[in-house]
C-alpha cells in the first residue's frame, strides 16, 4: 500500500508513511539540528509526532503538507529546548559550478551539505520558507501552511532566495 | 553554483538516501512506534491496576474513611487522566498548527511553568519552616525531644535536608533552562513579528 492508494483522509499506515516521507523528515531535521546525534533525536521526536498527530489528519491538506508542518513545528520547539546551541559547522570552501570535477557524486554530497548548513543558518521565518521551496510544495500550499498572504511569502522567499545565495557563493 | 536556480537546488536537496540510511530510519521509525504503542498501553493499564487495588482495598475494609480515602484516590487518578489527556491535546494542536501560533503558546506555557518553580522555589523552604514552627507551637517541647531520638535524628533529619537541598538545585536549574528557552523563544516569535512588519511597510 502506498501513500497515493490510502482512501481519501484515511491516514496510511506509519510504516507506509516512514516509506515515502522518511527522507524528507529526514532532511527537515538536518536543517535545524548540525549536531548528529541530536539530529538523529531529533528524527525520532519527529516520527513520533507523527505517529502521535496522524489520527487527527482529516484530509484538508495534503498528507505530505500535514507531515512537513509537523516536522517543522517540532524542530523549532526541540531547538528552542536545546540548552546548548547545536555547533554549527564551518562553511564548506565555495564551489565552483563550472569547473571541472572527475568526482560529480561526492561533489554533490558536498554541495548538498553547503546547502543544508547555509539553510541552518537562515533566520527561522525565512528557513521555513526556502525548505518547503526545496521539497517541491507548490506557493499556495506553502503560504497555507505558514498562514502568511501571497504577497508576503513572495517577499520572504525572495528574502531568503538573496540570503542563500550569498552564503553559497561565498560572500559570508 | 553560480547559476543561482532554486529548482536545481531542489533537486540537489531532495536527493534520495543510499538504502543503508533509508534501512536505518526505518527501523528508528519502528521501535518509535513500538515505544508509543506500548506508553499507550501501560498507560491503561497502571489506571486499571491502580483503580483496581483501591476498590478491592475499600472492598476489603468497608468503613466510611476508606470509603472516603478510596473515591479520593479514584478521583485523583481520573483528574489526572482528564489533566493528561488536555495536555497531549494542546500538544497535537501545537504540531498541527501554524508556527506563529505555536510560537505563543510555547511562551505562555514556558512562563507559566518558571511562574509555578519561583513560586515553588520561594514555597517549598518557607512550607518547611512553617511546617515545623506549626509542629512547635502544637507539640511544644515533645516535637525537640523527638527530634533528639532515633531515627528521626540519624536518619529522617539528614534525608530531609537532602530531599529539600536536592529540589533546590533541580528547581535553580530549571529555571536556568526555563529562562534559556524562553529567550529563544522570544528571539524567534521578534524574528517573525520583523518579517511581517517589513512585509506589510
Amino acid at each position: 500500500m502506498t501513500v497515493m492508494s490510502a482512501t481519501p483522509g484515511t491516514a496510511p499506515p506509519f510504516e507506509t508513511i516512514v516509506s515515502d516521507y522518511g527522507p524528507l523528515i529526514s532532511r527537515i531535521a538536518s536543517s535545524y539540528e548540525a549536531d548528529p546525534s541530536l539530529r538523529e533525536d531529533l528524527t525520532q521526536q519527529i516520527f513520533l509526532a507523527v505517529w502521535q498527530a496522524l489520527p487527527s489528519w482529516r484530509a484538508e491538506s495534503s498528507l505530505k503538507t500535514f507531515i512537513a508542518r509537523v516536522a517543522q513545528n517540532r524542530s523549532i520547539s526541540f531547538v528552542t529546548k536545546q540548552v546548548r546551541q547545536g555547533p554549527v559547522a564551518e562553511l564548506p570552501d565555495r564551489i565552483e559550478a563550472d569547473a571541472p570535477n572527475p568526482e560529480e557524486q561526492a561533489m554533490q554530497i558536498n554541495e548538498r551539505e553547503m546547502l543544508m548548513e547555509a539553510t541552518r543558518r537562515l533566520p527561522l521565518p525565512q528557513r521555513q520558507v526556502i525548505i518547503l521551496v526545496l521539497e517541491g510544495f507548490t506557493y499556495p500550499e506553502i503560504s497555507e501552511m505558514l498562514e502568511i498572504a501571497p504577497n508576503a511569502l513572495a517577499l520572504r522567499l525572495s528574502r531568503a532566495k538573496a540570503a542563500l545565495k550569498t552564503m553559497l557563493e561565498g560572500g559570508e | 553554483m553560480s547559476d543561482f536556480d532554486l529548482d536545481r537546488l531542489g533537486d540537489v536537496w531532495r536527493q534520495q538516501p543510499d538504502p543503508a540510511e533509508m534501512e536505518r530510519l526505518q527501523k528508528s521509525a519502528a521501535a518509535v512506534a513500538r515505544r508509543a504503542r506500548l506508553a499507550q498501553v501501560t498507560d491503561i493499564v497502571v489506571a486499571l491496576a491502580v483503580a483496581g487495588v483501591v476498590i478491592f482495598l475499600v472492598a476489603s475494609n468497608p468503613k466510611p474513611g476508606t470509603v472516603l480515602i478510596g473515591s479520593a484516590a479514584i478521583l485523583v487518578l481520573l483528574f489526572s487522566n482528564i489533566r493528561l489527556r488536555k495536555v497531549r491535546r494542546i500538544e497535537l494542536e501545537q504540531l498541527t498548527g501554524g508556527t506563529e501560533e505555536m510560537l505563543d503558546q510555547s511562551i505562555a506555557r514556558v512562563e507559566t511553568t518558571l511562574r509555578h518553580i519561583r513560586f515553588s522555589v520561594i514555597g517549598f523552604p518557607v512550607a518547611a519552616v512553617l511546617g515545623a514552627l506549626f509542629g512547635y507551637a502544637s507539640q511544644g517541647r515533645r516535637i525537640l525531644d523527638a527530634a533528639q531520638d532515633w531515627p528521626l535524628r540519624s536518619l529522617l533529619m539528614p534525608l530531609g535536608i537532602v530531599v529539600i537541598v536536592g529540589v533546590m538545585v533541580f528547581a535553580v536549574r530549571a529555571v536556568r533552562r526555563g529562562r534559556k528557552e524562553l529567550e529563544r523563544l522570544r528571539a524567534m516569535r521578534e524574528a517573525y513579528r520583523r518579517e511581517r512588519e517589513s512585509s506589510n511597510s
